[in-house]
Parts: C-alpha cells; sequence; structure tokens
C-alpha cells in the first residue's frame, strides 16, 4: 500500500467518524441513559398527574409542593415555618427493588401493603405500582399519624390512574377477568 | 462524571469558602450548616441511622443523578459553569490590583472587566443560573402558578444563607449598597459585547431559552426583574449591607482594610461559595427523592 493512500484512508476514517459524531449529537437524548433505570419515559406517569391526590391540608397547615418530575411528585407538609414532613408520591417502574419490600409486609391500610422505614418513614403500595410515602421531618410524627396522613391521600384515585404503554396491556387481562369471577352479577 | 453525591463528599470541610459563607451566615436566621457528609444528609432526611437503609438511598440517588433527563446532574454543571467564570474575572481584577502598581505589567490593567455593567452582567447570569437550576432540579412543581411561586419561595427559603451570599458577594459589595436598585439602568446599558466578554455566558447559552444573543439579554433582564422583588424584601428584611457584610465576614476571615470592591474581588478570585452551596442544595433535593422512592 502506497503512503499516500494510507494517509488517505487515515484521514477518511477520521472525518468519518467526526461527522458521524456530529450527525448524531442531536439524538443524544435517545441514547441510553438519558432516563432512570433506562425505562422509556412514556411508560411512566407523570407527576403531574399525582399532585390532586394529595391530602388537603389541616387548618393552620400548609402543603407546598417540591418537587415533580416523570413517575415522582413531592410535597412539604408545613406548620408555620416548620416542616413536618414530607409527602411523595412515585411510579415504581423505574425502582423495581422498591417493589421487594412490600412482600413481607404483614399489615395493611384500605386493602394495600404498608411497611415501616426506619422511625420515621412509611411506604405503602398502592395497585402494586405506586408509593406512597409520608417521611416525618424535625421532632416527627408517631406512627398513628403518618398512617393516617397516607390514609388522607386520594388512594382510590390513585389506584384509578390510568399507566401509560406496556403496564396498561398488562392490567387489561384482569380486568377482563373480573366478569368471569362473578358471572351473571 | 462523578455523582451529585460523590461531589458532595468531596466538598471542603473547612477552607476559604466555607469561613465565608460561615460569616456571613452570621447575618442570617437559622444560620448554616456545612454537610459535608452525603450519608450524615441521607440521615437526617429519612431520621434513621440505619445503615441498609442509607445505602440504599445513595444506590437510588447515585442511580437518579446519573440519569440525564432528571436533571440533577446538568444543575450542577449550571453551578460550575457560573463558577468558572466568576474564578476567571476574579483573577483578572486580582492581577490588576497587582499588576496596576508594576508599569510594566499595567497594560493588563486595562484589560481586566471591572465595569459596573459587567458586574450586573454577571449577577444576573447568576439569577438565571438559578432559576434555570431550580426548574432541572425540581421540575414545574404544583398544578397552578400560585404553587410554583409557593414551591420557588420554599426553595429560596431553605437557600436563604445562599441568596444573601448571592446578594452581599456579587451585588452589595461591588456595586454598593444601593445595587439593586441600580440593577435594571445598568442591565439596560448592556451590550452584547458585556455579555460575550463573560465565560459563564458561554457555559450558559445552550441553556438559555431564546435564540441570539439579545434574545438571552432580555431574558436576563427580565428574570432578575422577577428576582428583584424577592431580593429587595429579603435585603430589607435583614437590613443587608455592604458594611454590614464586611464586618460579617471579619469575625472569621479576619480583619479587612481594603475597600468593599476589593473584598468582593477577593471573594471571586478565591472562594467557590456559589458551587459549594448549590453541590449541597441540589443534594438535599435528590436525597429527598431518593429517599421517597426506595
Amino acid at each position: 500500500m502506497s503512503r499516500t493512500l494510507r494517509w488517505g484512508l487515515g484521514l477518511l476514517l477520521i472525518g468519518s467518524l467526526a461527522i458521524g459524531a456530529f450527525v448524531l449529537l442531536p439524538f443524544r437524548s435517545w441514547l441510553p441513559g438519558g432516563t432512570v433505570a433506562d425505562v422509556p419515559n412514556s411508560q411512566v406517569v407523570n407527576g403531574t398527574a399525582f399532585n390532586r391526590l394529595f391530602p388537603e391540608p389541616d387548618t393552620g397547615e400548609q402543603l407546598v409542593f417540591t418537587q415533580e418530575k416523570r413517575g415522582f411528585s413531592e410535597a412539604r407538609l408545613k406548620r408555620g415555618d416548620r416542616v413536618k414532613a414530607l409527602l411523595a408520591i412515585s411510579d415504581v417502574t423505574t425502582a423495581p427493588a422498591a417493589r421487594s419490600k412490600f412482600k413481607a409486609s404483614k399489615s395493611q391500610l384500605q386493602g394495600w401493603p404498608l411497611v415501616e422505614q426506619g422511625a420515621q418513614a412509611t411506604a405503602l403500595l398502592v395497585a402494586d405500582r405506586f408509593q406512597v410515602k409520608v417521611i416525618a421531618q424535625g421532632e416527627g410524627l408517631d406512627v398513628e399519624q403518618r398512617h393516617a396522613l397516607i390514609g388522607a391521600f386520594d388512594l382510590q384515585g390513585l389506584a384509578a390512574l390510568q399507566p401509560g404503554g406496556a403496564p396498561r396491556a398488562a392490567l387489561e387481562p384482569s380486568h377482563r377477568d373480573l366478569p368471569i369471577l362473578e358471572p351473571a352479577a | 462524571m462523578s455523582t451529585v453525591l460523590e461531589r458532595l463528599d468531596r466538598l471542603p470541610r473547612r477552607n476559604l469558602t466555607v469561613l465565608a459563607i460561615k460569616g456571613l451566615s452570621t447575618l442570617v436566621p437559622g444560620g448554616w450548616h456545612n454537610i459535608t457528609s452525603a450519608d450524615e444528609l441521607i440521615a437526617d432526611v429519612m431520621g434513621s441511622n440505619d445503615p441498609e437503609l442509607i445505602s440504599q438511598v445513595r444506590a437510588r440517588a447515585d442511580e437518579l443523578s446519573k440519569a440525564r433527563h432528571e436533571g440533577y446532574g446538568r444543575a450542577l454543571s449550571l453551578y460550575d459553569a457560573v463558577n468558572r467564570s466568576q474564578k476567571a474575572a476574579g483573577g483578572l481584577r486580582v492581577l490588576a490590583n497587582i499588576g496596576g502598581a508594576l508599569p510594566l505589567v499595567k497594560r493588563v490593567a486595562n484589560l481586566t472587566p471591572t465595569s459596573d455593567t459587567l458586574q450586573a452582567v454577571d449577577l444576573s447570569l447568576k439569577v438565571a443560573a438559578e432559576m434555570l437550576a431550580f426548574t432541572q432540579v425540581n421540575g414545574l412543581p404544583g398544578d397552578s402558578f400560585g404553587d410554583f411561586a409557593a414551591a420557588l419561595n420554599e426553595y429560596a427559603g431553605e437557600a436563604r444563607v445562599r441568596m444573601a451570599a448571592l446578594i452581599c458577594f456579587d451585588a452589595l459589595l461591588p456595586l454598593g449598597d444601593q445595587a439593586l436598585e441600580r440593577l435594571d439602568t445598568l442591565l439596560g446599558k448592556a451590550g452584547k459585547g458585556d455579555l460575550r466578554q463573560l465565560p459563564a455566558y458561554a457555559g450558559m447559552a445552550s441553556m438559555l431559552p431564546g435564540r441570539g444573543d439579545d434574545a438571552h439579554l432580555s431574558f436576563l433582564r427580565r428574570g432578575v426583574d422577577q428576582w428583584l422583588g424577592w431580593a429587595g424584601g429579603f435585603t430589607g428584611q435583614l437590613a443587608l449591607s455592604g458594611q454590614k457584610a464586611v464586618r460579617a465576614l471579619e469575625t472569621t476571615l479576619g480583619p479587612w482594610q481594603g475597600g468593599f470592591d476589593q473584598m468582593a474581588t477577593f471573594l471571586d478570585a478565591f472562594t467557590d461559595t456559589y458551587q459549594h452551596t448549590g453541590v449541597q442544595a441540589v443534594a438535599r433535593r435528590l436525597v429527598e427523592r431518593a429517599a421517597a422512592e426506595i
């Protein structure tokens, strides 16, 4: 191979790599690693849907929304300047590991499994899909107060949320099963 | 690229930056606690010292900060861009101060960006970075504009020391006590050239809404207008002034004999207050989310 040909091939290779990189740049957001656990955003329920399901604050208390992302919404329950608790709803599609702790759960709230995490946090798994969590801050809340707070969420509304994408397909058969379980009711 | 919590763990426990913030925090009720340990932060949020829980939260937080769309990493790169620019500009001004005394390097002194306009543009970039970082980290919380405003206020309240540092170090010290009132006029005088001179602009331009320098400049002005209302109230409430800021800083940094603007230059060149408190603010929000998701 002649010297010029080698140089030419080398330059061609470098040039094509550079052009390839330039062409791919706008598609960076489609490359893996952009979303949590590489789950496509379309399969995760948007946090906006969760906002209206948060409990109404008591008089003298305030609910301040602090974060809203795909599959997540969080608010602070405040009394005056003091933060009493963090309230959050999340879609466990991006965090499958979060589901496993509910398997060992013995207690239930409105039929959904309930788990205590440490001395200050309580979690509830609704419809095997949405995690509702109350984390007490500062002086804290006792277990009953946390359970009452979780019960004040619109849990039925949360269970009825229509998840988009693949999980919806997984839910449909169970709906179709219902008439078979209770024939001609 | 390191994750948010790794950056938090690497923050200095005691250096000039920490001392400067500590000094300033004496002006702000509630004070400031220099959190430099991710485990400590997680334990604080969760209210539990269970190592199993802490490692779960940590793993989740790392996963979240690696996902580009979640914005936590992007917020940090905004703070980094602003910090780099501040250091570069501050360094040049320090050189100018030294250079002014030596005839040979006097020309450097003429090159340095010291004008009030430039300082005002720099401040507006920082305010814009703050707003962009807020939406990157928190999304657009709530269903109404009122909810969003409440979320912003909540964030600003949590970051009180950080906001006080922004107001004192970047407005009151370099521009004088009337800085907030003068800011709009100063920004009105700013042109594309002033914007281009700031290294932070190059790093942030792609994240600012609108196309072209003119659109960016008007975005910056509008952003600052929004912020001024809040900052004015905050300054009045704490009665902040350049004099008070210097006195507060003297409690930790030792006596200062120079002028206010020299103090500002010194802080710009040798401290990373903005980045330091930025990492801490992002880390807290990230941990609050991770704790809710595990």
